[in-house]
C-alpha cells in the first residue's frame, strides 16, 4: 500500500480524517456513554415536550464532519493548483517542418 | 483491479497495488459505515438488553414485500432469537467494521440487515433510490473492495500463516 509522502499530504489526511471521525465516532460515544438520548436528536415524552436534550450540540459535530471535509477540498484544490513534476514524457516532440 | 497470477491467494476483486488516498477513503468509509451499526446496536443493548421485542414486530408487519413470506415467518417463529441477534448483530458487525476485522463476513451480515430495512422501511416517497439503498450498497462496497485490508486488522490478520494455508479464508476477512 502506498504512503501519504509529502507532509502536505499527512496534514491534510491526518486533520481531514480526523475532524470527520471525531464528530461522528468518537462525539458519538460520548454521547451515548453519557446517557439520554443517546443520538443527536432531543427525546420528547408522548405530549412532544423535550425531556433530554443531547450533551453535545449536533451543530457541532456536523460541523466539525464538515470541516474535515473541507480541509480535504482545499487538499485537493491544492493539488489542483499544484504544478505537476516533469517527467520524461514531458519532453516536448520535435515538429517535422512540412 | 489489480490481478497477481504469481499470488495465489490474489483474486480478482484484489485491490492492491493502490494509492494511498484510495486506501484512505476506504478506511473512513469502513469505520463511520461501522459506527452507524455499532451505535444502532449498542444503544439497543442499553435499552433493552437482548429483548429487543420491536424486531420481531418489525418483521411480522413485512406483507406484500419483495421477499414474500420470509420476513412475517421469521418474526413469528424465530421472534425469540431475533430479540437477541437484532442488537448483538448491529453491535458485533459495527464492531468488526470499525476494527476492520472479518471485514467481508460483518458486512455481509450488514447487507442482510439492509435488505430488510430497504424493503421494510418502504420509504420509496422520493423513489426506490434511498438512503436504506445506499447504506446496502456500502456494504457491498466494503466486501467487494476489501476494505479491512486498509488501516485495518484484517491486513495483519491475512498476513498470519494460518490464513495463508488457507487463501479461501479471505473470502471472510478483508
Amino acid at each position: 500500500m502506498m504512503e501519504h509522502n509529502t507532509t502536505v499530504d499527512r496534514i491534510a489526511a491526518g486533520l481531514g480524517g480526523g475532524l470527520v471521525l471525531l464528530g461522528v465516532v468518537v462525539l458519538g460515544l460520548v454521547e451515548t456513554l453519557a446517557g439520554k438520548p443517546y443520538g443527536a436528536a432531543p427525546l420528547t415524552n408522548d405530549a412532544g415536550e423535550v425531556i433530554a436534550t443531547p450533551l453535545i450540540d449536533p451543530t457541532l459535530r456536523t460541523g466539525l464532519v464538515l470541516a474535515g471535509l473541507a480541509v480535504l477540498a482545499l487538499y485537493a484544490l491544492y493539488r489542483i493548483a499544484t504544478p505537476e513534476p516533469a517527467t520524461e514524457d514531458d519532453a516536448p516532440a520535435e515538429v517535422v517542418a512540412d | 483491479m489489480a490481478y497477481r497470477a504469481a499470488d495465489p491467494t490474489a483474486n480478482e476483486f484484489d485491490l492492491a497495488p493502490q494509492g494511498a488516498w484510495t486506501a484512505y477513503w476506504l478506511a473512513i468509509l469502513r469505520v463511520v459505515t461501522g459506527w452507524w451499526f455499532f451505535h444502532a446496536g449498542v444503544t439497543k443493548l442499553i435499552e433493552d438488553g437482548l429483548a429487543y421485542t420491536y424486531g420481531p414486530a418489525y418483521l411480522q408487519q413485512m406483507t406484500g414485500t419483495a421477499l414474500g413470506p420470509i420476513p412475517v415467518w421469521m418474526g413469528e417463529h424465530l421472534g425469540w432469537a431475533i430479540q437477541a441477534l437484532v442488537p448483538l448483530g448491529e453491535t458485533f458487525i459495527g464492531l468488526a467494521l470499525m476494527a476492520g476485522a472479518l471485514v467481508r463476513l460483518a458486512a455481509a451480515g450488514g447487507a442482510f440487515f439492509m435488505t430488510l430495512f430497504w424493503v421494510g422501511n418502504a420509504e420509496f416517497g422520493h423513489g426506490l433510490v434511498n438512503a436504506d439503498l445506499m447504506g446496502l450498497l456500502l456494504f457491498l462496497t466494503m466486501i467487494v473492495l476489501a476494505t479491512g485490508r486498509y488501516y485495518g486488522l484484517d491486513a495483519i490478520i491475512e498476513k498470519t500463516e494460518f490464513v495463508r494455508k488457507r487463501p479461501k479464508l479471505r473470502y471472510l476477512l478483508g
